[in-house]
């Protein structure tokens, strides 16, 4: 008889820790299964809890890979944008986390891994690797990327400036990236509170852009971080008030 | 079972001393061991510190009633079941394994629901619970035909039926004696007894162990161990005789063969996975122990002999 051949999973005999910091992942059914569940529990309790609504729905519904670029004022963002999606690209959507933050203790890193899908972003560290990575990511197609390029969480809810490394991702390559706009997610749930409160959030989708036609050359990279920071900021103005 | 009956139940009560003072006098001993005769302990110290955190856990599902005690086997029996896919690589097909965790969470509703027409006493479906793997099997077999694929699948098929009947089904019947109607007794001995077996086998295999039990299987077990671990499992039921009232010598004789043989052959059925698919443990998950599948290993063997044997001589439910 002809030897069967097993394939182990690389990270066997990894600590639970180590597991989890693993990317690109390999999940299984269960992880699969449970990150729907999750996934369904808390598109419920956003639309009950927070109200939440969307608006420029349509923009997502795309077999290409694509970039969501956001305001950053809390983490709500991050359950609201994943939100937008459909169940199924849920499992190839891929938020960049601060590696610093959520991926340092095991709780922390098991929501981060299994629940959120969150790509380890060390942005104090090794900013031109993880820009790698997403940039591989973007190669193959179905990748939905979420990105926060103001780096962190808004302390007074007001739009920061845009890094550049979101501009040095997206020079020269033809990959739609869709402003978005969260509005009420910084009254509902601010940086240092520690439950959220029931406020309303918005979740505005802008049109498409794309940077193909920019070289990644000098310049560039702040250029498109300045214009992106300009559509989000004129999604706000424009739903201002509704 | 219920919190309420568990903190009535003399023989619930019992054990929560019996692993208290088993706990602290293992601790005890390490603890001369190291500091005093100071050994090179090494590795033992994680197994027991595991040992503190798994042995509240246990309990503590034990104590709060029949449903949790149910779904923690289950939930046991589905991550046991994905490290077996995780080192045989089965995890890739999500069809195999998605099969046979619905097959797993099937037993777990054999062990929860009642007869439908109320044929039989007590809760749990017996009946249905020991036909789950026709059904489980049927599906798994149904998967190629399904998806109109026949290379590498008789492979995928025997993964898939292995990890269904042995880790899902066989490990499935420690949360049927929950049903039990003396569910305190079975359940808490045969986990207590099982874990001490282990515990044993690996101290006589330390302290005496020379010539090895299977020596291409798992060249650290010894016959020594394993005769060791067997003369305590024999003693114990007499010991915790309280445990079975119902049970006469025969019985007593019965239970120690289970889990005195039972045991080895669980560590080493797992063992042969193991070495046949070239990996140490079936995962890390608890230090000092491997994965969920090198601690429950033992039991996967011994809680089914268990219940059959108790359930032919004594009304189970």
């Amino acid at each position: 008889m002809k030897k069967w051949q097993y394939e182990p999973a690389q990270d066997l005999d990894q600590r639970l820790i180590e597991r989890l910091r693993n990317f690109p992942r390999e999940p299984d059914m269960l992880i699969y299964g449970l990150r729907s569940l999750v996934a369904l529990i808390i598109r419920g309790l956003l639309r009950t809890y927070c109200r939440f609504e969307i608006i420029g729905n349509e923009h997502v519904r795309s077999n290409r890979s694509f970039v969501l670029v956001a305001n950053h004022s809390s983490h709500l963002d991050t359950v609201c944008l994943l939100a937008a999606l459909r169940l199924r690209q849920l499992h190839r959507a891929f938020p960049a986390a601060a590696a610093d933050y959520f991926f340092k203790s095991v709780p922390r890193t098991w929501i981060a891994t299994v629940v959120v899908n969150a790509l380890p972003f060390a942005r104090q560290t090794h900013v031109r690797q993880s820009l790698a990575i997403c940039g591989e990511l973007l190669a193959n197609a179905g990748n939905v990327l979420i990105i926060f390029p103001e780096g962190t969480r808004s302390a007074n809810g007001e739009l920061q400036e845009f890094k550049s490394g979101i501009g040095a991702l997206l020079a020269g390559r033809d990959i739609p990236v869709l402003p978005c706009f969260l509005d009420g997610a910084w009254r509902a749930w601010p940086k240092g509170k520690r439950l959220p409160r029931p406020r309303k959030v918005r979740l505005i989708i802008g049109a498409p852009r794309n940077y193909a036609a920019m070289p990644p050359e000098k310049g560039a990279s702040s250029a498109i971080a300045a214009d992106l920071r300009d559509a989000v900021k004129q999604l706000a103005e424009q739903h201002a008030g509704r | 079972m219920s919190p309420h009956h568990a903190l009535h139940d003399p023989i619930f009560l019992a054990y929560v001393r019996i692993i208290f003072v088993a706990l602290a006098g293992g601790g005890i001993v390490l603890g001369i061991l190291h500091w005093g005769l100071k050994k090179e302990l090494g590795a033992i110290w994680s197994t027991y510190w595991s040992w503190l955190v798994l042995a509240p856990i246990g309990m503590a599902v034990i104590f709060a009633g029949r449903v949790p005690t149910i779904i923690g086997v289950t939930l046991l029996a589905a991550f046991g079941f994905k490290e077996f896919a995780r080192a045989s690589g089965l995890y890739r097909d999500w069809w195999m394994t998605g099969t046979v965790y619905a097959g797993i969470a099937t037993v777990g509703a054999a062990s929860l629901m009642p007869h439908p027409r109320g044929e039989e006493p007590g809760t749990g479906w017996y009946a249905f619970f020991v036909a789950v793997p026709v059904f489980a099997i049927a599906l798994i077999l149904l998967v190629p035909i399904l998806r109109n694929r026949a290379r590498g699948e008789l492979q995928r098929m025997s993964l898939g039926i292995v990890g269904f009947v042995y880790i899902g089904w066989m490990f499935g019947h420690l949360g049927f004696l929950a049903n039990a109607m003396n569910a305190y007794g079975y359940l808490l001995y045969v986990i207590f007894a099982t874990e001490l077996n282990d515990v044993a086998a690996f101290t006589f295999g330390r302290l005496f162990g020379r010539h090895p039990l299977r020596s291409e299987i798992s060249p650290k077990k010894t016959w020594e161990g394993a005769l060791g671990a067997l003369a305590v499992s024999m003693v114990l039921p007499w010991l915790l005789r309280f445990s079975f009232p119902e049970f006469g010598p025969w019985q007593l004789i019965l239970t120690g063969l289970i889990i005195g043989i039972g045991g080895q052959l669980g560590d080493l059925s797992i063992s042969v996975i193991k070495r046949d698919i070239g990996t140490k443990d079936m995962g890390a998950l608890i230090p000092g122990h491997g994965g969920i599948l090198d601690r429950i290993d033992s039991l996967i063997y011994v809680a089914p002999l268990f219940l059959h044997m108790a359930g032919y001589y004594h009304e189970l439910r």
